[in-house]
Formats: structure tokens, C-alpha cells, sequence
């Protein structure tokens, strides 16, 4: 199939998410849309996908303009989406959610779940996608649940599948076994649209790029283009991937955690043994796929999770199983994973948001009344220490971009006096501006001879900050390795294969 | 290597879930030792206790079951230990299913240990007796109600919407029901009319959280506040002036030929009215369309991520749409059904079953047959708590009349954190 | 995005699309629209009249006739019997007598308003926080029990007798509230379907209570309990002698809103409310601990309405009926919709509780003039509230502009947590 987008333009009131924006891609192609976060990726394929209705603009599948008016067309029109997100119900089994809103009846309207099993048996065999049919999806491992997807959108007979930033939650391995589907699909003939912000997988499976910056196109480019090409064109500016440090230089241990045992919501074990050690003026980062225990870690670590057996201690004092207001006294400074679900109440103004973990410490609160005076002039500072774009401190804090957002948190947190800052993915979805303020501010942290633990996701953010780099997998860390170790050897360790040489 | 290698290797089940299922234990086995003492060991030694089976209505009764008479003290530690041993059992297997079928059966064993030390009488010849099959026949009536409000439950929240006015569906039913019953003289009529009204409160309930996205809860709560309140009105207003439109009829018995013949179950089960049958009917058409149908997929597909299924073309909001007004009808259709049987409208007379069939559908894991149990729990214990005083207890009926609700009050309590609601329930859906 | 829209719109157009308190308004308007079309379709001479133009055009005039004149008689007197009657006002002023039944539709609106506006705010402080208190009408009628039998069956001096009445009502409001608070606390029971049930329980407590020996009044067979103290009453404002009833139940309501205005606007124990009722997880991660908030302000919100109970009680008829606080007009049940109307704010629950007192004390005077049944005004109240709680469309049923949506803040998150 051959779809073209000409002049796709969307606003969301006075904001131009989409402008102008315009490309094809040809039968068997990869074509790869690359763009930093917040571009306007999301928002294009959404539009593509009739979640969305373009301003302005049209969509051309085979040369014929096709307006796109919901997914069920755009699925009827054989594009086919695997969500950033999995769009998989979890308590339904993998045929149910392969065959949902296309389901197979007898009479009755009775679904036809044999057809749809068998249907599902030979379309996973043919396109070499193993998966047990009658397996319920909140069970598999999320490379697995991502093969449902693709066999879910397959199963509409789509002739162009979107992949839409598909390897955010992959091992290295997984991703490279991902590649290889990518390409067995194209070479059936299949397009695909291939949505990243990585430039080694773009240059590893794309046979088209297409760059695109604050929502308009801003060129093309061969897979042959070096990885600072691409990164210009997708920043608009020089980009420095590495940052500056100070010679590592540590002191003694501040935290150091030993056999640590953490349940899940679920009630399995999700740390499972876990020691490690980070010293003052180091970065620990601790990388690893998501979902294999690094939240829960954090959450045991904040005091937000109980510890099942194993302990915490931070500069001799143990730590372990305080409650969150103990350990943020302690002096722990979390930076949490989910900015908008545990760091920010968004409702509530930008002064408030920045005094949300001390509102009873003086000079805050006296006697159980809040001094506002001291609350707004707290704000009015740190909103110009740490550089926060807003309106005025009253603002809700939902008013503020999401570099913003993360930028109050960091300066609440780096404000308090803090011995130690744990930070979670913390620049997750933030532009590259943004993802640039936030390092230096941790790693100023380190250099003024603290400790911090950082967990990420992200092998290029891993590799930029950390003294040491541990590897966390199935609960356990798989090694602690040297930032200069091989992208190779850490994908292996996040892979599980856990190496004799390392040691903690 | 594959990515079907990743993340296999097994994880340790954590204790976490079991130590619920453990509370759930003691709490059984509390009961039971309550059971041992309190109406085993605390009746009289020489007490009997006599049950018949003969229905109380049915003179020309085909078949007569002797009575039986046990006693009380042995009978109810007897079944005191029989509800020991199923705690100590759950206790010590913490077993993953079954938890809840286990309370169940302890909650009627412990009704039964109850009742048979209620009836108790303290000489060796029994003068009263406790009629099992006029309980089950009185009990049934509050199940019936129950059962329909919580299929109405199961209806809504499978596709994600909370309805918490079942409570003024019922009485808006019941109220155009009675009014329709009396000036027709049609229960066909009636129940239709019961429909419409409580079609359109679920109608009203869907536009303002649907399309309004305002918080289902208060939309519930005040559309409850509205029913007994408009109904409060309309009963000075139409029913005083006009008392025809009310003289209340109740609905006749249908005895099905044959199988209303059995003893015991015939009663309960088979010489009803017709809408105890429609309400048989009613469960199963309402599990299979759930479960086994295309329709049914949508649904639950949409109470637990309604973006999924958009994103394959199901329309979230109308399958919302006909189901809170589907599951509206049938609470009107549950509060005509309550009107059948008690007689002509009175204000308030539905007492908060709408509310004690939200706890049913919970008790119930969202399942309509786990729905018709718990009816049939809290349907036992709504009768007993009016009923008990005719017997040998020295409570005062309105502390009995507490019962129910603080039974509702535990169960909700004690097992809530077991049960999964549908995942997006009560949530509101905002496309993009 | 929002920046600079919001920059670009004009003050005007900011206070007469956004504000809640147009949308408030509107509100109203459409609320007594409602409670017109339901007189019209069930008065039946009112009926009779529309019947009769489907015979002749020339019906139409009666017809509307008819309708404004019951409409209009009713709505007039729900006017005069709560607010004031402006021919009884002329007339007082004019010759300086009757002043006492000039001034007693307000004083019984405020009376009524009195216990609603400490009811609400205790109803308000839980919907701030992100819990339902639906309970709020089981824990007045068990504080107003409480006060009641301190008031009637313990005798002390008078300097203590009516604080530790209104303490008992404190007390047996957070006793009932606490059950709620603690059960979703550690076991996640919700919050609505457990304070629902309550109503109950305590309904049958209190028939239990006023028809046993020792709080039985003595001499009666009825369901009416003892008659308190004088020293327990709160006691008219401009004394006995005056006729009327408003009493110093007035200051408490008072003090409450003061103490509700510091708690939530100023204190830290307010701030925790208010963080954990818009976003529970990030009151978690900041170290605020959910289940105490969850208990403290079950215990809070139940106090309240405990002592809304016992102001009902020493203010009014100095004794618990089997009938107090019973139906769709219990105090408890109003509160609800006063928060909602009041946004949970202190003061908007004041003009909300006046609002709806004076709808209520009006609402009687409609039954005794016009024969209207009173429940007319909680359908009135409640079809508000449902306008309120859906503030888009009464911005489109009245072409408002779209702009910011102050909808009533509260997060369902359904049955687990």
C-alpha cells in the first residue's frame, strides 16, 4: 500500500501541533519518522490513525484521497497501529484481544472463538509470531503482549503498520528480534511507519527518514546519515550528547542496600535480592528494561512500598521500611517516574507544588498554620534560580509545559538540604533542552559531593550519567559495570545473562 | 534470542494475598465459634427446635413432608463446627478460588444456626416450629428485588459506568408501576412502564456522565435524593387526591404444572410470580450476552480500557449509553417486581436495596450468577431481620432491622479488596 | 497555548462565562423552571385548562393564566414564608406592631439554615479531600441522639451543661464517622456504599432508642424521646418572649465556618486534605500518610454533623422524634447538595445553606398556603445541584462562552481504592 500525507495540519487552539506536514511511503518501505519528544509525532499519527481530525490537509492512500474519519476506518482502510501504549485489554485473553471488534460469530451472536484461535494459529505461523492464543495478555512479558499487537493489527489484513517509539520498553535483544520482524513484514511487502526519537535504530532499520521539529517537516535523510546529522536536524542546534563532569573522585558509601525483597501490586516478588552500594560523589545509574523492578526498588527505597526482608541504610542509619514522610526527613530526594501522577498535584499552584513534600518545616509552618509569605517567597526564588517558565507562582501547575513540570520538582527536591537524591526516569518525554538542564542539575548535585541513584531506560541517558552503571533484571542486578563498558555488554546484562566478572 | 525467553523465570507467590484470605478465615471461624456458644451451648440443654415443609398456602397440597425435629444445642454446634472447619480449612490452604463461596456458606449456615435457635422452644415437645419453605418463599422476594438491581449493576459497571441510582430506579418503577398495575389492571403494562422510568434515569445518568463527563457518583446520589423526593411529592399530590391510582395490586402466582409440585423446591422455585420468572430468565440471557456474544466482548472490553477498544472502532460511548439504559429498565423493571409484592406505593418503603444490590453485585465479582448469590445471602438475611421477632428472641426488631446493612457493611468490607472491579469503572472517557 | 488566550480574554468575558457563580445562577434559574414544570404537570386544574384548548384556541389565555397563577402562587409563597412578606413588612413599618411575624420566616430560615451550613461544611471538608460522605444525615441523627440523652438524662450546672451536650453530639457524630473512615482505610471499603448503609443502621437506632424505657419520654407509648434541660437548649436569640426561634446555634455555625475557613485555606492539616484529594499518589510519594487523612477527616466531617445534629436538637424542638432527620429532607441528605452547590468552599456553603433554607422553611409555607406537597423544594434542590455538577451544559443551554470549566473537583476512582 502507498500512503502520502499532504499538508496535514492540526491545531489544539492556538497551538500548531502539526504544520504543514507532508510524506509517502512507498510498499515494502520503512519509512521512519524521527523527531524529539514533543515534535508532533504523536499527534500525526494519531491523525493518521482517525483518533484525530486534521485542520487542514489530506491523506492519500493508493492516490486516493481518503478522509480518515475514525481507527475503525483507519483499520478498514488497512492501517494497522501497535501502540506506544499497548492498546491490549489485560484481563482478556491474546484471541480475544486479537479478534476484538472483528470478531468471527456463529449464531447468536455468539463469537466464534474456534475460528478466531485457529485464524490467530496460522496468521502467527506465517508471519513467524509465537504466541499461545488462549494466554491472558496481563500475564505475558511486554515483548510478548507487543507481538499481540502486531498480530492484532496483521489480523486486520493491514498493509501499513505504524510503530509508534516500539522499543521504549525492549531489551536490546528485543529490539534487535523486533528489527528482524520489521524487516521479514516489509519484505512481504508491508509498509511501515516507524515513529522514534533513537537514531542507531532508525539507522539500523529505516530506508527512509523523515525528520520532523516542532511539527513541521524539517527534511529527509538517507539511513547512511551520521548519528550528529541526524541529531541537528531533529534538535535544530548542535547537540552535546555527553556531559560535563568532574573527575570521579567518590568518598564513602551513602546508601547502601543489602538483600533487599520487595513484593508488587500483585503480590510477586519484584526485587528480588538486590545489594548495591552508591558513595558520595558518585551517579549510580541503574539501568534495565522497564518492569523489571527498578519502580518497586525506588518505591522500597522512598518509603512508599514495604520491604519484605533485606535492608536500607543511608550514612549508617537504617532506613528501611520508614514511611515516605520519615525518609523524605531522612533526607532522601525523589525525583518520581510518573511527574504528573506522584511529583505534581497539577490543581494546585506552582508555589504549593514546590513546598509539596515540606509544608509543615519552618519557615513554612508554624503551629499547623502555613505562612504564606514564606511559601511565596520560597517560590518566587527557586522559580528563578531554576529557571521555571510560568506565568506567575499562582499558576496551577497543569499550566506549564512538561520541561517545566520536571523543573519544579527537581528544584524542591535539590532545594531541601538532601543527602542523597533518588530520580526516576527523570527525563522522560522531555525535549532536549529540557533533558540537558535537568543532567546538569544532577550532576551538579554529585559534584557538590553527594550521592544519587539514577534509574532509566534510556541506554544513551545511562551511559552519559553514571559513575558506575548497574543493570537490573528480573529483580536482581545482572552486573555493575564501567560507563565505558560496550552497549553490547550492558544490552546482555539487561537481558539477563548475568557476567561472573562483575561484583558490587 | 527470542523474546519468548524474557521474563519467564518463575517469581515466588508473595504471602500478600493470603493474608486477607486469612482474616476472612478467622472472621469464619469467629462466627462459628459464636455459633457454638452463643445458640449451641447458650440454649437451654432439653430445647428442640422443629422445622416443617409444608407450605403454609397450599391447602390441597399434593404431598406432605413430616416435620423435623432436632436439638437445638447439639444441631447448632454441630453446625457451629461444620463453619470451624471451613474456616480452618480456608486458613490453613489459603486456596486461590473459592474464598467467597466458602463465606457464602458459612453466612447461610449461619442464618440456619440462627434460626433454629430462635424457634427454639424449652421442653422436650415442640409447640412452634420454623417453616423452611415459607422462609425460602419469603426470602425470595427480597432476593427477586436484589437480583434485579444488581443485574442492573452488572449492566452499567461492566461497561464502565457506576450506577449507584438503582436505589431511584426502584422507586421510580415502583411508583409508575403501581400506578399503571392499578388504574390497567395489567402487569404487563406495569412492568413496562417500570421499564421506561427507570430506562430514562439511566438515560439522565448516562447524558450528564457521558456526554457531561460529570462525576457518576454524584449524578447517582442526587438523582436518588431526586426519586425519593419527586416520588414523596407525587404521592401528596397524585395518590392522595386520586387514591385509584394506587389501590396496589399484587401480582398472582403462575404455579408451572408439575414442577410447583415438588416439595420445598416447587414453592421457591416454581409457584412464583411471573416475574421471579422473567428474572430467572432475565440472569441467564444477561450472563450468556456478556459472555458468550460479540455484544458482550464490546462491553467488557470497554469497562476495562475503553481506548482500546476505540482504537478498533467500538463506539465507547454508545455501547454506554445502552447499557446504563438497559440496566436502568431492568432496575424499574426490579422496582416494579418489589411493588408485586409488597402492594400499593409508599414513600421509602424501598428501604436502601438499591444500595445493599451495589454490595450484592461487588460480593458478586461482577458476575451476574456471583450477583444471584449474594441476593440470595442478603435476601435471607433482609426476611429474617423483619421476621425473627416472631420467634423466641429476646432483640428488639429494630435492632434486627440493623442487620442487613451491617452484614452488607462487612461483606463490602471484608472482601472488597479481593474482588477486580472492571478496570475503567467509573471512570470517565475523554477521546483525546 | 493557554497563556495567551487566557491573556487575550477580556475581564468581561472572563466573569460572565467561567464564573461559578453565573453558572450558579443559571443554575437556580433552572432548577425553579423545573420545579414549575412539575406543578403544572400534576396540578390538575392546571392540566384540565391545557386539556381544553385542543376544543378552541380561545383556551390559551385561561390556560396560561391558570399556570402562572399556581406557579406564581407557589413560588410567592415559598418567598414569603421564607424570606419576608413585603405587605407584613409595610405593615410593621408603618404601625410598628407585628413585627414578630414579619421577622419569623427569616428567622426560621436561618434556624433551619444553622445546623445545614455546620452539616455541609463537614460534608464539604470529606469532598475536599476526595471522599463521599453520604453518611452525613446517620451521623446527625446519632449526634442529636447523643446530645439528646445528655440533655435530658444527665443533670449539671448550666455554665456546663450545654458544651458537653453539643461535645456528646461531636462525639457521636465521629463514632459514627469513624466507622467508615477506618473500614476504607484499612480495608478499602468504599466510602459511599458503607456510610449509605449507615443511614440505615442508625435510622432503626434511633427507633430503638426513642422507643426504649430508659430515653423514652415518660408517659408515652409514642416514638418520641425525653425533653432536654433547659440548661442543655440553645437558647432564642431574642429570647423567649420574642416568638422567635433562631437561637445561638447561630455562633456555633459561626465559629464552624471560621475554623473550616482556617482548616482548609491555612492550615497544614488542610493542605494534606487538599493535596490528597486532588492527587492521592502524589499525597503518598510527599509523605502524607492517606489512611490517617482518611480516619482525621471521617472524624472531622462526622463531628460535624454530629454537631449538626445536636444544633437541630437544642434549637428546635428540644427532643429526637422517631420521625428526626427521616426522608429525603434530613439535613444530612441536604448537606450533600449544599457542598456541591457551595463548591466545598466555607462561605459558598453559606450561601448555598441559606439558599437552600430558605427553599425548605419556603417550602412549608408553600403546603400550608397552596397545598403544593413540601418535597416540591427538594426536587428543586436536587435538580440544581444535578445543573451545578454539569456545568457545560447550562453554558449551553444558555449559549454561555466556553471558557475555563470550574467543575466541581472530584475524582470517582471507583470501587478498589
Amino acid at each position: 500500500m502507498q500512503l502520502e500525507l499532504r499538508g496535514i495540519t492540526k491545531r489544539f487552539g492556538s497551538f500548531t501541533a502539526n504544520d504543514q506536514i507532508s510524506l509517502k511511503v512507498e510498499p515494502g518501505q520503512i519509512h521512519s519518522l524521527l523527531g524529539e519528544n514533543g515534535a508532533g509525532k504523536s499527534t500525526l499519527m494519531n491523525v493518521l490513525f482517525g483518533l484525530l481530525r486534521p485542520d487542514e490537509g489530506e491523506i492519500l492512500i493508493d492516490d486516493v484521497a481518503t478522509p480518515i474519519t475514525d481507527s475503525g476506518e483507519a483499520v478498514r482502510r488497512g492501517i494497522g497501529m501497535v501502540h506506544q501504549h499497548f492498546m491490549l485489554v489485560p484481563v482478556f485473553s491474546v484471541t480475544e484481544n486479537v479478534v476484538l471488534g472483528f470478531e468471527p460469530t456463529k449464531s447468536l451472536n455468539r463469537v466464534d472463538y474456534k475460528r478466531a484461535t485457529e485464524d490467530i494459529r496460522r496468521l502467527s505461523h506465517q508471519f513467524n509470531l509465537d504466541v499461545d492464543p488462549d494466554a491472558i495478555v496481563e500475564n505475558l512479558p511486554v515483548g510478548l503482549q507487543q507481538r499481540v499487537e502486531i498480530l492484532k493489527a496483521l489480523s486486520h489484513d493491514a498493509e501499513l503498520l505504524i510503530l509508534d517509539e516500539p522499543t521504549a520498553v525492549l531489551t536490546p535483544q528485543e529490539i534487535d528480534s523486533l528489527m528482524e520482524i520489521m524487516r521479514s513484514l516489509a519484505a512481504a511487502g508491508k509498509s511501515i511507519l516507524f515513529i522514534t526519537h533513537k537514531l542507531k535504530e532508525v539507522k539500523a532499520v529505516a530506508d527512509v527518514i523523515t525528520v520532523i521539529r516542532q511539527g513541521r517537516v524539517v527534511g529527509t535523510a538517507e539511513p547512511s546519515a551520521s548519528e550528529s546529522e541526524l541529531a541537528s536536524m531533529m534538535v535544530g542546534r548542535e547537540v552535546k550528547l555527553t556531559v560535563e563532569k568532574t573527575p570521579y573522585d567518590p568518598g564513602n558509601e551513602v546508601l547502601e542496600v543489602r538483600d533487599l525483597v520487595v513484593l508488587d501490586d500483585r503480590g510477586l516478588v519484584a526485587v528480588n535480592g538486590v545489594t548495591l552500594d552508591v558513595r558520595a560523589g558518585e551517579v549510580l545509574a541503574l539501568a534495565g528494561v522497564q518492569g523489571n523492578g527498578q519502580t518497586e526498588f525506588v518505591e522500597a527505597l522512598v518509603g512508599m512500598r514495604p520491604v519484605e526482608s533485606g535492608s536500607i541504610t543511608l550514612k549508617g542509619r537504617d532506613i528501611t521500611n520508614l514511611t515516605p514522610r520519615e525518609a523524605l526527613d531522612a533526607g532522601l530526594g525523589h525525583i518520581p517516574e510518573d511527574r504528573q501522577r506522584d511529583g505534581l498535584v497539577l490543581s494546585m499552584s506552582v508555589a504549593d507544588n514546590l513546598v509539596l513534600n515540606t509544608p509543615r518545616r519552618a519557615p513554612f509552618a508554624r503551629h499547623g498554620t502555613r505562612n504564606l509569605t514564606a511559601v511565596n517567597e520560597n517560590a518566587e526564588r527557586l522559580v528563578r534560580e531554576f529557571d521555571i517558565r510560568t506565568t506567575s507562582i499562582r499558576e496551577p501547575a497543569s499550566s506549564l509545559s512538561g520541561g517545566n513540570q520536571q523543573k519544579v520538582i527537581v528544584a524542591r527536591e535539590l532545594s531541601r538540604s538532601i543527602e542523597f537524591l533518588v530520580a526516576s526516569q527523570p527525563t522522560r518525554g522531555l525535549d532536549v533542552g529540557s533533558i540537558e538542564y535537568v543532567h546538569r542539575q544532577i550532576i551538579e548535585h554529585r559534584n557538590r559531593g553527594n550521592g544519587a541513584l539514577i534509574v532509566s531506560s534510556e541506554l544513551d541517558e545511562v551511559v552519559a550519567l553514571g559513575d558506575r552503571i548497574a543493570v537490573m533484571y528480573e529483580g536482581r542486578i545482572s552486573g555493575v559495570v564501567d560507563p565505558s563498558a560496550s552497549r553490547e555488554s550492558i544490552g546482555l546484562l539487561m537481558a539477563g545473562h548475568t557476567t561472573e566478572a562483575s561484583s558490587v | 534470542m527470542s523474546l519468548i525467553d524474557a521474563k519467564t523465570a518463575p517469581r515466588a507467590i508473595a504471602p500478600m494475598k493470603n493474608r486477607r484470605t486469612r482474616v476472612i478465615a478467622i472472621i469464619m471461624g469467629l462466627i462459628g465459634v459464636f455459633t457454638i456458644f452463643a445458640f449451641g451451648l447458650g440454649s437451654e440443654s432439653r430445647a428442640h427446635s422443629s422445622l416443617t415443609f409444608n407450605p403454609i398456602n397450599l391447602v390441597n397440597a399434593p404431598w406432605r413432608v413430616g416435620s423435623l425435629t432436632v436439638v437445638t444445642r447439639w444441631t447448632d454446634v454441630v453446625l457451629g463446627v461444620v463453619m470451624v472447619a471451613i474456616a480452618a480449612e480456608t486458613y490453613l490452604r489459603h486456596p486461590r478460588r473459592g474464598v467467597m463461596a466458602r463465606f457464602g456458606s458459612v453466612a447461610v449456615l449461619f442464618l440456619f444456626a440462627l434460626l433454629f435457635w430462635a424457634a427454639r422452644t424449652p421442653g422436650p415437645s415442640p409447640t412452634s416450629s420454623v417453616n423452611i419453605t415459607a422462609i425460602l418463599v419469603g426470602s425470595s422476594a427480597a432476593a427477586m428485588v436484589l437480583i434485579f438491581g444488581s443485574l442492573s449493576g452488572v449492566m452499567c459497571e461492566r461497561s464502565g459506568v457506576v450506577n449507584i441510582a438503582i436505589e431511584g430506579q426502584f422507586i421510580g418503577g415502583a411508583f409508575l408501576g403501581s400506578m399503571i398495575a392499578s388504574t390497567t389492571h395489567d402487569f404487563f403494562f406495569a412492568a413496562i412502564a417500570g421499564m421506561v422510568a427507570g430506562g430514562v434515569i439511566g438515560l439522565v445518568l448516562a447524558f450528564l456522565s457521558l456526554r457531561y463527563r460529570s462525576d457518576q457518583i454524584i449524578v447517582g446520589v442526587v438523582l436518588v435524593t431526586m426519586l425519593s423526593s419527586l416520588s414523596s411529592y407525587l404521592n401528596l399530590q397524585v395518590f392522595t387526591p386520586f387514591p385509584n391510582f394506587n389501590t396496589g395490586i399484587l401480582a398472582p402466582n403462575l404455579p408451572i404444572p408439575l414442577l410447583s409440585k415438588i416439595p420445598v423446591l416447587g414453592p421457591v422455585f416454581f409457584n412464583q410470580s411471573g416475574f421471579f420468572y422473567v428474572m430467572i430468565i432475565l440472569v441467564a440471557v444477561v450472563s450468556f450476552a456478556l459472555f458468550k456474544t460479540r455484544y458482550g466482548l464490546h462491553v467488557r472490553a470497554v469497562g476495562e480500557h475503553p481506548r482500546a477498544a476505540a482504537t478498533v472502532g467500538i463506539n465507547v460511548i454508545r455501547v454506554r449509553y445502552i447499557n446504563v439504559v438497559l440496566g436502568g429498565a431492568i432496575a424499574g423493571l426490579g422496582g416494579v417486581a418489589f411493588m408485586a409484592t409488597q402492594g400499593q406505593f409508599q414513600v421509602g418503603y424501598t428501604s436502601g436495596y438499591g444500595y445493599i444490590a451495589l454490595a450484592a453485585l461487588i460480593f458478586g465479582r461482577w458476575r451476574p450468577s456471583g450477583a444471584v448469590v449474594a441476593s440470595i445471602i442478603f435476601g435471607l438475611s433482609v426476611y429474617l431481620s423483619y421476621n425473627l421477632v416472631t420467634y423466641n428472641v429476646p432483640i428488639s426488631l429494630y435492632i434486627l432491622q440493623m442487620f442487613p446493612y451491617l452484614i452488607t457493611i462487612a461483606v463490602v468490607a471484608g472482601l472488597i479488596g479481593r474482588v477486580r472491579a472492571p478496570a475503567a469503572d467509573g471512570q470517565p472517557y475523554l477521546r483525546d | 497555548m493557554s497563556e495567551t488566550s487566557s491573556a487575550r480574554a477580556s475581564l468581561w468575558v472572563r466573569y460572565t462565562s467561567s464564573s461559578p457563580l453565573v453558572v450558579t445562577f443559571f443554575a437556580l434559574v433552572l432548577g425553579l423552571l423545573f420545579g414549575a414544570f412539575v406543578i403544572i404537570t400534576t396540578t390538575p386544574s392546571v392540566l384540565d385548562a391545557w386539556r381544553a384548548i385542543f376544543h378552541g384556541w380561545n383556551g390559551i389565555p385561561h390556560a396560561l393564566n391558570l399556570t402562572f397563577d399556581n406557579v406564581g402562587a407557589a413560588y410567592r409563597s415559598m418567598f414569603t414564608g421564607s424570606i419576608v412578606d413585603p405587605q407584613g413588612l409595610w405593615h410593621s413599618i408603618s404601625t410598628g406592631k407585628g413585627w414578630t411575624n414579619t421577622l419569623t420566616p427569616i428567622s426560621e430560615t436561618l434556624t433551619y439554615a444553622t445546623p445545614l451550613v455546620i452539616a455541609s461544611i463537614g460534608v464539604g471538608i470529606a469532598f475536599q479531600t476526595g471522599l463521599f460522605n453520604i453518611g452525613a444525615n446517620g451521623q446527625a441523627v446519632i449526634g442529636g441522639i447523643a446530645g439528646a440523652v445528655v440533655g435530658s438524662m444527665l443533670h449539671m450546672p448550666e455554665i456546663l451543661h450545654l458544651p458537653v451536650t453539643l461535645l456528646a453530639g461531636i462525639a457521636g457524630g465521629m463514632i459514627c464517622g469513624a466507622v467508615p473512615g477506618v473500614l476504607k482505610a484499612y480495608t478499602g471499603a468504599h466510602e459511599v456504599i458503607v456510610t449509605l448503609m449507615f443511614n440505615y443502621v442508625t435510622y432503626a437506632f434511633l427507633l430503638f432508642m426513642v422507643l426504649s424505657t430508659p430515653f423514652q419520654q415518660p408517659g408515652q407509648q409514642n416514638d418520641i424521646g425525653r425533653t432536654m434541660d433547659h440548661s442543655a437548649q440553645l437558647a432564642p436569640l431574642f429570647g423567649t418572649r420574642s416568638g422567635l426561634r433562631v437561637s445561638y446555634g447561630v455562633f456555633v455555625a459561626v465559629a464552624v465556618v471560621i475554623f473550616a475557613s482556617w482548616l482548609l485555606n491555612r492550615s497544614s492539616l488542610g493542605f494534606d486534605f487538599r493535596v490528597t484529594g486532588a492527587n492521592p499518589s502524589a499525597a503518598r510519594a510527599s509523605g502524607i500518610n492517606a489512611r490517617t487523612v482518611i480516619v482525621v477527616v471521617f472524624l472531622i466531617s462526622g463531628g460535624l454533623a454530629g454537631l449538626a445534629g445536636v444544633v437541630q436538637v437544642a434549637s428546635t424542638t428540644h427532643y429526637v422524634d422517631g420521625g428526626f432527620l427521616i426522608g429525603s429532607a434530613g439535613i444530612g441528605f441536604t448537606a450533600i447538595t449544599v457542598a456541591l452547590l457551595g463548591r466545598n468552599r466555607p462561605i459558598g456553603i453559606v450561601w448555598a445553606a441559606l439558599l437552600f433554607a430558605a427553599l425548605g422553611v419556603g417550602g412549608r409555607n408553600m403546603q400550608a398556603t397552596t397545598g403544593i406537597p413540601l418535597d416540591l423544594a427538594t426536587v428543586i434542590q436536587s435538580a440544581i445541584v444535578l445543573f451545578v455538577a454539569t456545568p457545560v451544559l447550562v453554558k449551553e443551554i444558555f449559549r454561555l462562552r466556553a471558557a475555563k470549566t470550574t467543575t466541581v473537583q472530584l475524582a470517582t476512582t471507583g470501587w478498589g481504592s
